[in-house]
């Protein structure tokens, strides 16, 4: 915490926000309590993150924990993926109602199936209820992305998945333990159904250490304080996230505010679907309707209700004050809906494998779009989606006995938007993650798995430019050792490149190719599609940069020097869009010169755009980028 | 007459611990001066020969062994004030300090700007060159592009050279020809091997860890060899040490060949401190907490090991090396009560400092702090605060705790007061809680040690929350590390990359990677002066499954070659660990190690302790009278009676509700707590 509050809010007359007296809490045991439960929580992520056997859970993070009542109302999360934890309740609400009446102490339940209100099948959700004394008071609830769901082709988000049987094993609610035994048929049944076994065993373990863990916690805070009192305290604190927020709402103005986004292609050859959004604001509430978005896609690039619900928040929760503790005080301020068979809520029994991917991005951006209007400072410029990032995997021929690998390869991550205040940073990728995920260490990679990275680094004008600019975008190269490498690429946001407002501009979208390394020779793939790699071949990933915010005519002019000096942006970049001049070897500012330019760009302008672009497939990238005899591929399919 | 001497520079004070011959403690603080912390240390050595009856010299000639914590490197890193620092990256490579880990905070908090990179792109510059995973060279070190990096550095003036190459820890043969062209290009300035400073996997650690040091090498190297002049010249006859992150100590020479290990020097002796006061009286576990004028740090000891970590972060950026993990939280007596946007009382993590203060310091400070609200409550005698050096206004105390929290929160000024000591008290709580039970770790079963002049009010509170039994405040708790320094042994690090598995282990290759580790501290050691048969060896491998990712460090069997059988036993200690520490593991699979750990220790002698006498008077001798003083188990005031802590002697016991004060200390004995002295001086708190 950089600022020190004082009672602001009662000299503003917010005397409605403050504890009331007729909550009759005691405000120190409130704290502490709340504290508590993030303690937990807190706690319950580390265990997963440090027990795990695979680098999407132990290293990217791919995974998040939360606490609920015994109501499937969300208590705490701390630490999280918001695309998980924002709507967790779904799933959690279908494993009450699957097993109501039979929920014993001692259960397990586990599920990853996307129409019961999970986000995609390749989310792994495993729940623990918290019984004390006999009393069920709380679940210990977590999510982590699995390497492998047993889907057709080695990869968990399979754009190229027809329906939900290409797609994965489906599991909907269903016991792992009961009363505290092991269910082991039921888990060999699982485990039989999945790719590299032993690891998924190693993940399931400490999926399951974490819920465990966050049980124990639990019943020692009941303990402290008898379930009456703290369930007393849960409401307190729900309510105070809710009155937090509701006050944060009423200050949009009542209104419908549309905003739109466009999905490159469903993976099957179908390019530039629209996702739209109508944001109602009103009161206290957020209504986000999802009408007018394109027909379902004919892959894995579909949306879920537990997708929808999680994306619709999400911009909006950035939206609050980010110390107001997340949990259902504030979810419950937010609702939505889109019309069945549409490409943000598809019809059964239609593949959603890739949906925390894509169309969840472009559900987000669509409200990030509404909000620029709503909430001018509040919004941000667009995130750069999930390109660049495939799944990678083949065999390992260096040890004495081939081995099967796999790993989700985040390295070459896209970039953050900028906000009012704030550049973006790198490596954010979608909103959905907001900078929760966590790239792999080269070396660690390079020990793993038999591949070589030959360069991972800043592209140069890869980020949206503006008063704060975007998070940098990576161009990088993978280079298979010896034996084959399958590389799936699951992205999005390539041809629909990230979003600048207020006169920000876009960042540039970039691509990925496939690199003969004798002959030069570049097979571009869009941003979704399968490609092998020979030894011989690298995967390339040039990711784009997040949108700027702000016109670029007020940055300061200094540090366009050095972005300049650094090898950011380029010398034409500074004077064309920044209209900053320097001297172009010691890029020491001309201050006289950059005032003149700056003052006939600003002349010659033109209203600053509150968005570009505003046309589907804007990004020309490709374009300027593929040369004589290179291919591009569609979607290609294995 | 012989003496050993700590010197822990702090924030505020500059903290002397000197033990004569016979046990004999004095102890002595100075005010710091930030500007040239060597005066607060010169001036400090004055008093105490002064005290003695003895000249500079003459004191300094009489000093066995003289420990120091200092500051300059983690002032340097924090204050972004050191040298212009340049970084030499494998092509392709030099923007991981720019992307991290990915990891961002604040999920939700957009206004959040990322962290500065800590060289700037222009200084990170590339060199053509590319080891792989197995040592193997793929791309041959190519001179001219580490000439071309040379001219642009002596263009803009660098001034000290870090150099990380990807896998330089399976073959720093590149690192090495680097730094020597460097040192024929640009001879004088400092250059900084990842694969010297920390060979350990992980580039970005690596990387942060031998900037760092690159970056405070030529401040601390100034300040260290400077003081360490003065003192020969005036007398003093043995190295200078210098207080480690690792928790040990080490010449002046040997940190300036890994000047990370300088960095949050003084902190790292709490542990040792901690111990010291508790092996005496039978414990080996323990929690130390030590609260400061700006923070408060929390460390363990297990089985008498302090607990160390490769998780802490300066600035931001990951320190790699082992460190003694010391929990730091911004609680303190000056940490400031104030209410959130929601009407939520927090107190912290900002504080008042030493200027303006608490409030009740009439120094212009209006915000209550937590000094205040024990003023209110009673806890603070305003007429013996600092043994009475520095005047406490109790109104002002109260006028704060009133307009700040009391009227918002519509309690009243006591309640308010209350509040802000619980509140304060949790997250202390919370703090002991990071470093024991959320590492599966139970403080019932330790004993917490208090350091710092505001940690004995609390401490019976802290105790009681957390389950525990025992709290002790030793009699060097004003001077808490100061004194650690003197019981800490030199200590020094060695490590070195070897992948294997423990089902086809090998043990040839892994004894020539254990013998050079072994051979190179024994010289070090010799080096700085200490006889070998002085130098005890430790081994230890970082073991995973095959297919997993984190780490745990596993004891290996020391003193002897190690043979094929081995590879079973070092398994087994890691099927063991990974179940105590995880509630499961997979005994039929095979363990990969990968980084071998040697840990040399030279033992320092413990001075001795004054046995004091057992006492012939009863305990009514100390009672200086009584006071009102709000206790939370009636929520009011009672009339509660006050101890003169220098006159309770060895076997009294008080029983809560008391108020104990000493000069420097103040112990609050809550209901049902009972206080009493051991045959050391130490004061035992009985929760």
């Amino acid at each position: 915490m950089s600022t020190i509050q004082t009672a602001r809010g009662l000299e503003a007359g917010e005397g409605s926000l403050l504890l009331r007296p007729e909550d009759n809490v005691d405000p120190i045991t409130f704290s502490v309590i709340l504290n508590r439960f993030n303690t937990i929580a807190r706690e319950m992520t580390l265990t997963l993150e440090h027990t795990s056997w695979t680098s999407i859970l132990a290293l990217a993070r791919d995974f998040s924990c939360a606490i609920y009542d015994a109501g499937a109302r969300q208590v705490c999360m701390m630490d999280a993926l918001p695309i998980h934890t924002n709507s967790l309740h779904v799933i959690l609400n279908s494993m009450v109602r699957a097993f109501e009446g039979k929920v014993y102490d001692g259960d397990v339940i586990v599920s990853n199936h996307p129409y019961s209100g999970n986000t995609h099948v390749g989310d792994f959700v495993t729940a623990c209820p918290v019984f004390y004394r006999g009393e069920h008071l709380f679940w210990a609830v977590t999510k982590g992305h699995q390497l492998d769901c047993g889907a057709y082709e080695a990869t968990s988000v399979a754009p190229s998945a027809k329906d939900v049987w290409q797609e994965a094993l489906q599991i909907p609610p269903i016991k792992f333990y009961e009363k505290g035994e092991p269910r082991q048929d039921v888990i060999n049944l699982y485990l039989a159904n999945v790719r590299y076994r032993d690891m998924l065993y190693g993940d399931l373990m400490a999926q399951l250490g974490s819920i465990w863990n966050g049980r124990r916690r639990m019943l020692e805070l009941v303990a402290e304080y008898g379930p009456d009192e703290l369930m007393r305290y849960v409401e307190a604190i729900l309510d105070y996230a809710d009155r937090r927020t509701s006050e944060q709402l009423r200050s949009i103005p009542d209104g419908s505010y549309v905003g739109e986004a466009w999905i490159d292609s469903d993976g099957m050859g179908n390019t530039n679907l629209t996702v739209k959004a109508t944001v109602n604001v009103k009161d206290d509430h957020v209504h986000v309707d999802f009408t007018g978005s394109s027909p379902q896609g004919k892959g894995g690039t579909n949306g879920t209700q537990g997708v929808m619900e999680a994306s619709a928040g999400i911009p909006i929760l950035c939206a609050i004050d980010p110390d107001i503790p997340h949990n259902d005080g504030c979810l419950r301020h937010i609702s939505c809906e889109a019309p069945e068979g549409s490409i943000v809520k598809a019809k059964y029994p239609a593949a959603t494998a890739m949906a925390t991917l894509c169309p969840a991005a472009q559900e987000q951006e669509a409200v990030w779009k509404a909000l620029a209007i709503a909430a001018p400072e509040r919004t941000s410029a667009g995130y750069a989606g999930f390109h660049c990032v495939p799944s990678i995997s083949g065999v390992d021929e260096r040890g004495e006995e081939p081995a099967g690998w796999a790993a989700m390869f985040f390295n070459g991550g896209s970039g953050g938007g900028a906000s009012m205040n704030a550049d973006g940073w790198p490596l954010i990728m979608l909103s959905s993650g907001l900078g929760g995920l966590k790239i792999l260490s080269t070396e660690m990679c390079e020990l793993l798995y038999p591949f070589m990275l030959d360069y991972q680094e800043i592209e140069p004008d890869s980020m949206g430019h503006g008063r704060t600019m975007g998070g940098a975008g990576i161009r990088i190269r993978v280079r298979p050792y010896g034996t084959p490498m399958d590389c799936h690429v699951t992205g999005d946001g390539a041809a629909n490149p990230p979003f600048g407002v207020f006169g920000g501009t876009p960042g540039i979208g970039g691509g990925n190719y496939r690199e003969n390394l004798t002959t030069g020779h570049r097979d571009y793939c869009s941003s979704k599609g399968y490609m092998k790699i020979e030894p011989g071949e690298a995967w390339v990933g040039v990711s784009s940069g997040g949108g700027g915010f702000g016109d670029p005519l007020e940055r300061p002019a200094r540090k366009v020097c050095e972005h300049v000096r650094d090898g950011i942006i380029r010398l034409e970049t500074a004077r064309d869009v920044y209209g900053v001049v320097m001297e172009p070897h010691t890029f020491a500012l001309d201050e006289k010169a950059t005032q003149a330019l700056r003052a006939t760009l600003a002349a010659g302008t033109r209203e600053l755009p509150i968005i570009q672009p505003t046309v589907p497939g804007a990004a020309t990238w490709l374009r300027d980028n593929m040369r004589e005899g290179d291919r591009y591929l569609l979607d290609p399919l294995p | 007459m012989q003496y050993v001497l700590g010197v822990d520079i702090g924030g505020t004070f500059t903290d002397f611990s000197l033990v004569d011959g016979s046990g004999h403690i004095t102890l002595w603080k100075e005010a710091t001066t930030p500007q040239s912390p060597a005066l607060a240390v010169q001036r400090g050595l004055l008093a105490l020969a002064e005290q003695q009856g003895m000249g500079l010299a003459e004191f300094l000639a009489g000093l066995d062994l003289f420990v120091h914590g200092q500051t300059i490197a983690t002032n340097t890193v924090i204050q972004r004030n050191g040298p212009k620092a340049a970084l030499l990256a494998t092509q392709g490579f030099r923007d991981i300090i720019h992307f991290r880990d990915g990891y961002k905070p604040e999920r939700y908090n957009i206004q959040l700007q990322p962290p500065d990179d800590f060289i700037p792109r222009y200084l990170r510059l590339p060199i053509t060159e590319r080891i792989n995973y197995a040592g193997d060279v793929m791309v041959p070190l190519e001179e001219g592009s580490v000439r071309a990096a040379a001219q642009r550095m002596r263009e803009a003036g660098v001034q000290s050279i870090a150099v990380a190459f990807l896998w330089s820890i399976m073959n720093a043969a590149h690192e090495r020809r680097v730094k020597e062209i460097l040192e024929q290009e640009l001879p004088g300035v400092p250059v900084v091997l990842s694969s010297d400073v920390l060979p350990m996997i992980r580039e970005w650690e690596r990387t942060t860890c031998t900037v760092l040091s690159a970056y405070v090498l030529p401040g601390i190297s100034r300040y260290m060899v400077e003081l360490e002049n003065f003192l020969r010249e005036n007398g003093f006859r043995h190295p200078l040490l210098i207080m480690q992150l690792n928790g040990g100590t080490s010449t002046v020479n040997k940190v300036m060949q890994r000047p990370i290990y300088s960095l949050a020097s003084g902190p790292a002796a709490a542990p040792v401190a901690g111990l010291h006061c508790t092996k005496r009286v039978g414990m080996n576990n323990v929690i130390t907490i030590d609260m400061g004028g700006t923070s408060f740090d929390v460390s363990m000891v297990t089985d008498g090991t302090p607990t160390l970590t490769r998780d802490l972060r300066v600035h931001e950026m990951p320190v790699g090396v082992a460190a003694v993990n010391v929990h730091s939280i911004g609680a303190s007596g000056g940490s400031i009560a104030w209410m959130d946007k929601g009407g939520a009382l927090q107190v912290g993590p900002h504080s008042a400092g030493a200027e303006p203060g608490p409030a009740c310091y009439g120094q212009g400070g209006t915000a209550p702090t937590c000094t205040d609200a024990n003023v209110v409550l009673g806890y603070i005698n305003p007429d013996y605060f600092l043994g009475g050096r520095r005047e406490i206004l109790p109104e002002l105390s109260a006028r704060a705790v009133d307009e700040h929290v009391a009227k918002p929160l519509g309690l009243s000024v006591p309640e308010a007061a209350h509040g802000i000591f619980r509140i304060i008290n949790h997250n202390m709580v919370d703090a002991i809680r990071v470093v024991s039970i959320e590492r599966g770790i139970d403080p019932r079963d330790y004993a917490l040690v208090v350091g710092g002049g505001a940690g004995a009010i609390h401490a019976g509170m802290l105790g009681r929350t957390l389950g525990m039994k025992t709290a002790i405040i030793p009699r060097y708790s004003g001077v808490f590390c100061s004194f650690g320094m003197i019981v800490s042994d030199v200590r020094h690090d060695y490590m070195q990359a070897f992948a294997t598995n423990t089902g086809r282990f090998d043990p040839t290759r892994a004894n020539q990677v254990i013998a050079d580790l072994e051979r190179r501290a024994i010289d070090d050691m010799i080096e700085e002066g200490f006889p070998e048969g002085e130098v005890t060896l430790a081994r230890y491998a970082d073991a995973k499954y095959p297919a997993q990712i984190h780490e745990l460090t596993i004891p290996v069997p020391a003193g002897r070659p190690l043979t094929a059988a081995d590879g079973a036993e070092m398994a087994a200690a890691f099927h063991d660990l990974h179940e105590r520490m995880f509630t499961y593991c997979v005994r039929e699979s095979s363990v990969d190690l990968f980084h071998w750990r040697v840990i040399a220790h030279r033992r320092v002698r413990s001075p001795e302790a004054t046995a004091f006498p057992p006492a012939v008077n009863p305990v009514s001798i100390a009672l200086k009278g009584s006071r009102r003083v709000y206790f939370g188990d009636i929520n009011d005031y009672r009339d509660t009676s006050i101890y003169d802590g220098e006159k309770l002697e060895r076997g009294m016991i008080v029983t809560g509700p008391a108020v104990v004060e000493q000069t420097n200390t103040t112990i609050v004995v809550f209901a049902g707590q009972k206080l009493d002295v051991n045959e050391f001086g130490d004061f035992i708190l009985k929760l």
